[in-house]
């Protein structure tokens, strides 16, 4: 039984991680109906730019602030320069377009800093809180509160604030946003501003675990899409559940499914994501529109 | 300062296809202008162009505000509230946030006075507060959309077709607060719509709008008594 709740917490660590994500890509896609396929990339260069900063001799926390500043300012940039021309095109020119921000992201990461790996530092203490049997690592515990902490200010943002209450509204319907005299172009390029931050934060966290090199988060996107599928595109905390359901079910499948063994865990996001969109498309969390004709 | 509606030489239309050929006229504030007209007559495009939602050219001032050229935020910011053809409603949002949404351009506690002033207007509203808008049966929700509007405090409310899908007698409630509206806040409101006895009913002037030119004008009694309005869309004949 420890052992099996080992591997959940273990689990939920890995979740996590997925969970910032998965959540990036949802609040770019309430916004703009885009799925961002660069969003991992995005999340890589950031994480470069932090260990840039660590590299400097700045210390790790401020280094964060400084790499999710950055983040910012980058999101809506990109979404002035690459996106805005193509608003309104048909889906498969933003898709591609999407993509080529992908290898884009990725060749330049590649020029800058090198395809070789590199350490980054783990922010956490070493060393595990021992409770019932189980261990869990401190920078286990440090991620899930660091998601938390992302998905409770992020609601703060969007149910108490007048500026998410503006972005909720141009994600319901930029037409009508715009009558009731908001800046839709604003606060467009501001989602994507903010799900660059959030997408620096699954970076870095998922830096040390893995090693900072420019193709780290291609599998972690994978998870993300599984995470955000099965939450539910249309659902931030839907796409948090996600994340942690997908996290939960790869460490499992891997130490009890005999034939997944640590080989096809990557396997698993992919039977997710079909088996959400086979039986649920609209996610757990989705919803199907509340609409009168 | 008057802050009368201007309208002159007004083109607009959607890419190739011209829609208002020059129209001309002007809304003193604090009145109620009806735009009759059949369908594609541009009465929808004429709104679109005063709200900055169509390209235009021309003059379109209110007060010494010039519209013309301002994209639909902007206008908004200068106090024109429009209530679109299928309402604008944020669907998925509860009544409330809907509402604060028509005071988005305003700052302060006066938002909150208003709200009360809505939910007096419109009881019903303050029943489904946090209840997802597009749940509301259609009569509510075009109350929703003009008391949205009211949350801007408008100098000039721009309706179009408010009666469209809704029973006669929610329908005719609706224009008597349009009225009402009209009369305690002074607010200057050009409305389009089929019902032209109903719009005559709360205007003091009136437009009739064919293939994009305004055809007759006059005040709402001489255009109710014109025997070929009369013919054409008040449904029986003189």
């Amino acid at each position: 039984m420890a052992g099996f709740l080992q591997q959940v917490v273990e689990g939920l660590g890995a979740g996590a991680v997925y969970a910032s994500l998965a959540l990036a890509l949802v609040l770019i896609y309430q916004f703009t109906g885009i799925v961002n396929f660069a969003q991992g990339e995005l999340a890589m260069f950031s994480t470069y730019i932090a260990w840039q900063c660590v590299a400097a001799g700045m210390p790790f926390w401020l280094a964060l602030v400084v790499t999710l500043a950055v983040s910012f300012a980058g999101g809506m940039l990109i979404e002035r320069v690459v996106i805005r021309p193509v608003e309104g095109a048909p889906e498969l020119t933003i898709v591609i377009v999407t993509v080529g921000l992908f290898i884009f992201v990725n060749a330049a990461a590649g020029w800058i800093w090198t395809f070789l790996i590199k350490d980054f530092p783990n922010p956490f203490p070493g060393g595990a809180l021992e409770a019932a049997g189980v261990s869990v690592n401190w920078s286990t515990l440090g991620v899930l509160g660091v998601v938390g902490l992302v998905m409770g200010l992020l609601y703060l943002l969007f149910q108490h604030t007048r500026i998410g209450l503006g972005m909720r509204a141009v994600a319901a319907d930029p037409a009508s946003a715009r009558l009731v005299g908001i800046r839709v172009g604003r606060t467009l390029a501001l989602g994507w501003g903010l799900a660059a931050t959030v997408g620096a934060v699954s970076g870095v966290l998922v830096a040390p675990l893995l090693f900072l090199e420019p193709n780290m988060m291609g599998g972690v996107l994978i998870y993300a899409f599984a995470a955000a599928t099965l939450g539910g595109f249309d659902s931030p905390a839907g796409a948090v559940a996600g994340g942690l359901i997908v996290g939960v079910a790869e460490t499992l499948a891997g130490a009890y499914v005999g034939f997944v063994g640590s080989d096809l865990k990557v396997g698993v996001p992919l039977v997710i994501i079909l088996g959400v969109l086979l039986l649920r498309p609209q996610g757990l969390f989705g919803r199907a529109a509340v609409e009168r004709a | 300062m008057s802050a009368d509606l201007v309208v002159e030489d007004l083109t607009a239309g959607y890419g190739d296809a011209q829609v208002l050929h020059g129209l001309r006229l002007t809304v003193r504030e604090g009145e109620v202008c009806a735009i009759l007209g059949p369908n594609g007559a541009g009465k929808t495009t004429l709104l679109r162009a005063l709200s900055g939602m169509v390209r235009t050219r021309g003059t379109i001032r209110l007060g010494d505000a010039a519209l013309t050229g301002r994209p639909p935020d902007a206008v908004a910011r200068l106090g024109v509230a429009h209530v679109p053809e299928g309402r604008g409603t944020f669907m998925p949002l509860t009544v409330e946030e809907n509402l604060r949404l028509g005071a988005y351009v305003r700052r302060g506690p006066d938002v909150e006075t208003d709200l009360e002033r809505v939910y007096a207007y419109f009881p019903v509203l303050r029943k489904r507060l946090k209840q997802a808008a597009g749940s509301l049966s259609g009569g509510e929700q075009q109350m929703l959309a003009l008391g949205r509007a009211l949350m801007l405090r408008p100098r000039l409310l721009l309706l179009d077709e408010p009666s469209l899908g809704l029973a006669p007698i929610v329908t005719r409630e609706l224009f008597g607060i349009v009225r009402t509206i009209n009369e305690e806040e002074r607010t200057t409101v050009v409305v389009v719509e089929q019902n032209a006895h109903l719009a005559l009913g709360v205007a003091q002037q009136a437009h009739v709008l064919e293939t994009g030119r305004i055809v007759l004008s006059g005040t709402a009694a001489q255009i109710q008594a014109d025997e070929q309005v009369a013919r054409s869309y008040l449904g029986y004949r003189v």
